[in-house]
């Protein structure tokens, strides 16, 4: 019992990292209907930023953070205005652009950062807590708390906010958003800042947590992808669901499988898939001839 | 589109009607046959090729090694060479990834060099062994896999010993020395970790000892709450671990915030900064390494290696330098005693060389491996100090 | 014009072919062992871009294709002692194996879906590699036995780059005989519009499978000669790193063009070598001319000379070809009247007949009890405001849908949800709404995919016998231009349609459903955006097709075409059938007039119907 408490408190504190890149994930793709392959490798250069600002330029870790999401924000800019002749035309094209800027940026960060990677002491010391013999650690817990304010952040900002509201707008019809005079192209544009931005967010937390290197990306991404599928591609709550479901996952079977958890996950979540392909919250789109 | 598609695929066709009636013309000229594959010259300077990961996440190795190697090689070269002949040293990058192995194998074979070092990495040392055997080069790894032993390739030597050695020494230690039985593993399933773990399990067993955990866990895995409960459970004194240097800074990392108070003990990875920065410095403390280089202060020959090596590079030097630099001494050594010699008889000459070198006293045996000791080391204050 | 280009090609063929030939007298023996590596990476990428290119199915589990065939072969020589040309069958067959069961998941998902996916799966086919016993785990299998002809040393890599170049020749032969034959044209379809696709009988799901087939064998092939000359097999090969690596080479070469496959293949395996030494602007190199190949040049390297010859075209310096723009759309050949009549329309049995059929959405209840019975021959209108459910009528008719209750007969039988590929087998052809012309065919291409009944399963054929295909490929393309002809469009075959007029890609949408040959014709708003003169030659077809025993049934919002055309009338309001019966009947029911108040195209047009046409 103590093991399956404790295996879902590791399952969930990393689950929520990965609903974090989930939630990038899915913004981008209601708003754009674009699935962005180089999220994970937005979420490393996001690592990378915020540890080198923690770490080398000695700022506080909040600080640091928060101007490695002004900078991967940038980053977004740059990827959407690159890609934006394909916006609205070819999914599939686009798609495999996205991966070609994630191969760019990891080698990118190879050649600034080297090739090896970096330790990231945790910015909270406290010792972890004790519940009948389940620790929690106090960093988990600030994770947990700030993927939970990020996701009530934006919705605030999709529902109450007017140009929120025009991304909805966008997310549902493009054409009929253009008509009533919604600009379009700024609505993408801040969808993907938003979600680099949350990129980096991620990105800056998972620091302490694991290690900071090039390849890093790889794995969030595809597990976080994941998670935005399994919780319903598109959807906010969805994202946070799938994410944290993604982690449990993977920690149980990296507890009962030992070696072949990542066969055991992708095969589990394939299964899920094709038995619901809308996931947990996705709307069944109607498909009109 | 005016190409009608069918009658390309009408001439598709032709062309390998073509091709068949070529071979049959050309069938009893084989292409190469005639070349010189090997080009190995007796005159101009001596063609050595260093191959080892200089990119991806295994390239901190490739450029300790690359240091190593090339600090004896200058010295060599500056001392007049061999025979009068300079040394010249290549560096080639494997990529951690094996097939590139056996593609650079295959290349420095045609480009006529005549004996390699590197790479510390077994799985890819392995999958060039046959190339280079084939072709007839020698070639001094730095992996510890006895994966390599098994090959039997009378071509491939060790520089340092093999994880048998490593576990063996820190089995005795741990279970005749300090009297511990009740030992958790937890290992990875990477060539690495897969060596280790039968290693450590066999000198486990040959003092009748079961592991009271056996946790595998994948190279790239993040999250260890389960298999570190598991062994929480067990509650062992001295938890085994087999993986690389970050994978095990994030076990150890997170083993302690899981309230895990016991030892840890490992092999060469453990004994690096990296394992240190990445668990913590406290996390750390007290971690028995079995290691063949234990400091840089340990005597005359390890502290002028040390000063050389922070004279040319401005670093410290550490164990994968100290063994690279073993290997190349070596090598360069059985180059003079053959005067120059290649393939089969640069590898009796190899196998015939005696050092007393960084890590200790070689002498090789029909295995290729030229030393069988390590000792262990503990981790005190965040630097590794002899065991007492 | 045309035999000068044959022998041309034939030439640059015959080059190519020596060239290749005499290609290892030139290489030392390290350049020919990058060449046989070239060549494995040109078979995956072949195999990739009928998955991707040809079938449009996002394959990122290319390399684990690569992968089983790889690992069987060693396990079956090393471990089981086979000899090597018998473990390479088991490898291509446990490939291929592989192959459909992942792509069993593109019978439900696609796109990112799939993408992710056949991702996942690809990881977790590394993960085994590297876990279990038999592969050797992360030091993977050495000593691989190679290949043995007699009288022929197959270790030699010179010699051995001639076993790979006679079966790369093979496959890339049969590739692109695939691909410009029935099977891989209808393929092709399914990549452009897979509902369409579907509702001209391509058989959707197996030709999923058929990609992945295809897919996992090229994969295999590529596997099979791979441990042959590595004689090596670790994880790592198999990596992500490398499925983006040839996933580049695919888009770089130009993902729809076999060859352009190859060109990328052997592209950036070339200057993966020449930049061997610094990996990580290389990987920096093909990432940026991803991104920029799929934003300037989506066809790649493989579609340049189209864009050039286009780009010289508009500014004048060649002459035009075949006249995309400026030929007009020729006269409709009605059908001689006198045409066998199937012998179904004898029979009294209404040719359809829906009965009370439901269809919801989430709550969103779109058709609600209609009923809906047509007799053979007759031409049927369904009018109705926007909304009130006739598309979606359309939709439950022609399998795209399947409706949430009530029973669909054609001819008596009952076929309530079958998959329209199933409908258009029995004779249901259709046209849509906001046109679905598959867009990458060119106007020939399209109709030959209708004309082609063949069933996906006798894809066997393809191995077998060739020469069958290939000469029912040829009466296709008999039967094509004849319904070309026929249309007026035999100027347009071979444009693409997205560059035609509007009118002309509506007639060509018809022509295409007739191809079919079918019982019943579902005309979708045939007449939007078409001009008065376009509107009735429209009128014209109709009826010629009609007099062929045709069953037509049409939605329109042009009055007087549905009340000049129809004999009878069907009206639907808010997903009910609220009125039924000729024109005139139709016109004068109050109800109708009640749904159609406030839109009033109806009450302007109803006033005059024509009875003359009607009475026929």
């Amino acid at each position: 019992m103590q093991i399956f408490f404790q295996t879902l408190i590791g399952g969930v504190s990393l689950g929520a990292v990965y609903a974090l890149v989930a939630l990038g994930f899915s913004l981008v793709y209601r708003t754009m209907g674009l699935v962005n392959f180089s999220h994970g490798n937005v979420v490393m250069i996001g690592a990378y930023m915020a540890s080198t600002f923690y770490l080398t330029a000695k700022l506080p870790f909040a600080l640091a953070t928060v101007i490695a999401m002004a900078v991967t924000g940038l980053i977004g800019v740059i990827i959407e205005r690159v890609l934006r002749p394909l916006e609205n035309k070819d999914f599939d094209l686009m798609l495999i652009g996205t991966i070609g800027f994630g191969i760019v940026l990891e080698a990118l960060a190879t050649l600034v950062w080297g090739a090896t990677g970096r330790a990231v002491p945790s910015p909270v010391p406290a010792a972890p807590l004790d519940l009948f013999g389940i620790k929690v650690r106090t960093y988990d817990l600030v994770v947990l708390a700030i993927a939970a304010a990020a996701t009530a952040l934006l919705m605030l900002f999709l529902q109450r906010t007017k140009r929120g509201a025009a991304m909805q707008a966008v997310a549902m019809d493009h054409e009929a958003a253009t008509a009533v005079g919604i600009h379009v192209g700024r609505s993408n544009a801040i969808a993907f800042v938003l979600g680099a931005a949350l990129a980096a967010l991620a990105g800056s937390l998972v620091g302490p947590l694991l290690y900071v290197s090039p390849t890093m990306g790889g794995t969030l991404g595809i597990k976080g992808f994941a998670g935005a599928i399994l919780g319903g591609f598109g959807s906010i709550p969805g994202a946070i669901a799938g994410g944290i479901a993604i982690g449990v996952l993977d920690s149980f079977a990296a507890g009962h499988f030992q070696g072949y958890s990542e066969l055991v996950t992708f095969l589990v979540f394939t299964i899920l898939i094709v038995i619901r392909p809308t996931g947990i919250f996705g709307e069944r789109t109607v498909n009109r001839a | 589109m005016s190409r009608t598609s069918l009658s390309r695929t009408l001439w598709s066709r032709f062309a390998v009607t073509a091709a068949a009636a070529l071979l049959a013309v050309a069938g009893c000229s084989a292409p190469g046959a005639d070349k010189d594959s090997t080009g190995k010259n007796s005159s101009g300077p001596i063609k050595i090729a260093i191959i080892d990961a200089q990119s991806g996440q295994l390239s901190s190795l490739g450029a300790w090694e690359l240091k190593g190697a090339k600090l004896a090689v200058e010295e060599w070269n500056k001392a007049g060479g061999i025979s009068g002949r300079q040394i010249q040293l290549d560096v080639f990058d494997d990529q951690g990834d094996p097939t590139v192995g056996t593609n650079l194998a295959r290349k420095i074979a045609s480009e006529g060099y005549i004996a390699m070092i590197g790479t510390a990495e077994s799985a890819v040392t392995i999958a060039m062994a046959p190339i280079l055997q084939q072709n007839q080069i020698p070639n001094i790894a730095s992996g510890q896999s006895p994966g390599m032993v098994a090959l039997k390739s009378p071509f491939l030597f060790l520089n340092g010993p093999t994880s048998t050695t490593y576990d063996e020494t820190l089995a005795k230690y741990i279970v005749e020395t300090k009297g511990v039985k009740n030992i958790a593993m937890i290992t990875n399933n990477g060539s690495y970790g897969k060596g280790e773990h039968d290693a450590f399990t066999k000198a486990l067993a040959a003092r009748s000892i079961t592991p009271v955990a056996d946790q595998v866990v994948t190279t790239d895995q993040k999250d260890f709450s389960a298999a570190l409960t598991t062994i929480r459970q067990k509650n062992p004194q001295i938890i085994f671990l087999g993986a690389e240097e970050v994978e095990s800074g994030l076990i150890v990392k997170q083993a302690r915030d899981l309230g895990i108070t016991a030892t840890f003990a490992g092999a060469a990875p453990q004994g690096t900064p990296v394992f240190r920065d990445t668990a913590g410095v406290t996390a750390v403390e007290g971690t028995l390494v079995s290691t063949p280089y234990m400091s840089n202060d340990l005597n005359d020959k390890t502290k002028a290696f040390a000063a050389a090596y922070k004279a040319a590079y401005n670093e410290d030097a550490e164990l994968h330098g100290a063994k690279a630099y073993d290997g190349a001494q070596i090598l360069l050594n059985a180059l003079k005693s053959s005067n120059v010699a290649t393939g089969k008889a640069l590898a009796d000459a190899i196998r015939a060389t005696k050092r007393d070198g960084l890590l200790g006293s070689f002498a090789y045996d029909g295995t290729g491996v030229g030393i069988f000791a390590t000792t262990i080391g503990t981790i005190t204050g965040g630097k590794l100090v002899p065991a007492s | 014009m045309r035999t000068r280009a044959t022998a041309l090609r034939a030439g640059g063929l015959l080059i190519l072919a020596v060239i290749g030939w005499l290609l290892p007298y030139q290489l030392d023996s390290y350049s020919i062992h990058v060449v046989d590596v070239m060549i494995v990476f040109a078979l995956l990428a072949i195999g990739l871009g009928l998955a991707m290119g040809i079938a449009g199915q996002i394959n990122l589990a290319q390399v684990a294709f690569f992968g089983v065939a790889a690992y069987a072969t060693a396990i079956l020589t090393t471990k089981a002692g086979y000899g090597f040309w018998t473990s390479a069958i088991l490898a291509l067959a446990a490939a291929a194996a592989f192959g459909l069961v992942v792509g069993l998941p593109a019978l439900r998902i696609q796109s990112h879906y799939l993408g992710i996916v056949t991702l996942g799966l690809a990881l977790a086919f590394t993960n085994w590699a590297t876990n279990a016993t038999i592969t050797g785990g992360a030091e993977g299998i050495s000593g691989i036995a190679g290949p043995i002809l007699p009288g022929i040393d197959l270790s030699s890599e010179y010699l051995y780059y001639y076993l790979e170049l006679i079966v790369f020749a093979i496959a890339l032969a049969f590739g692109l005989f695939v691909v410009h034959t029935p099977l891989g044209r209808r393929m092709r379809a399914m990549r452009d519009d897979a509902l369409a696709a579907g509702a001209i009988g391509a058989e959707v799901p197996a030709l999923r499978m058929t990609a992945f087939l295809l897919a996992s064998v090229y994969g295999g092939l590529a596997g099979v000669l791979y441990a042959g000359l590595i004689r090596y097999v670790a994880p790592e090969t198999f990596s992500i790193a490398n499925m983006f690596f040839l996933l580049a080479m695919v888009i770089i070469g130009g993902r729809q063009s076999l060859v352009g496959c190859v060109v990328g293949a052997a592209g950036l395996t070339l200057v993966r070598e020449l930049l061997a030494d610094y990996p990580t602007y290389a990987q920096i190199a093909y990432g940026t001319v991803v991104v920029l190949t799929v934003v300037f040049a989506p066809t790649g390297l493989a579609g340049i000379p189209a864009r050039l010859r286009s780009t010289a075209s508009r500014l004048g310096w060649t002459r035009q070809p075949a006249a995309a723009g400026t030929a007009a759309l020729g006269p409709f050949e009605p059908y001689t009247a006198a045409q066998p009549v199937d012998s179904d329309t004898r029979r009294t049995e209404p040719i359809l007949a829906i009965d009370n059929i439901d269809m919801s959405f989430r709550g969103l209840q779109a058709l609600r009890g209609v009923q809906l019975t047509v007799a053979p021959g007759e031409i049927r209108g369904i009018v109705g405001p926007n909304g009130s459910g006739k598309t979606t009528l359309f939709n439950v008719i022609s399998g795209l849908y399947k409706p949430t209750g009530g029973t669909v007969h054609v001819s008596g039988r009952n076929l309530t949800g079958a998959s329209s590929h199933r409908l258009a087998r029995v004779g249901i052809a259709r046209t849509f709404q906001n046109l679905r012309l598959f867009g990458q065919l060119t106007v020939r291409d399209n109709i030959l995919v209708a004309l082609d009944d063949t069933r996906t399963y006798q894809a066997w054929r393809y191995l077998l016998w060739p020469f069958g295909i290939w000469r029912h490929d040829r009466n296709l393309r008999t039967a094509a231009d004849e319904i070309l002809t026929r249309y007026g469009l035999a100027a347009f075959g071979d444009a693409l349609p997205g560059a035609l007029p509007y009118g002309i890609q509506r007639r060509a949408e018809i022509a295409r459903a007739m191809a079919r040959r079918p019982r019943l014709l579902l005309l979708d708003e045939p007449a939007a955006g078409l001009n008065g003169e376009e509107t009735r030659q429209l009128s014209e077809i109709v009826r010629s097709i009609r007099a062929t025993g045709v069953t037509v049934i049409v939605i329109e919002h042009n009055m007087s075409l549905v009340m000049s055309l129809c004999e009878r009338i069907t009206v639907l309001a808010g997903g009910t059938v609220i009125a039924e019966g000729t024109p005139a009947e139709v016109a004068q029911a109050p109800q109708v007039i009640e749904a159609y108040l406030g839109d009033s195209d109806l009450s302007h047009d109803v006033p005059a119907p024509v009875p003359t046409e009607i009475a026929s």
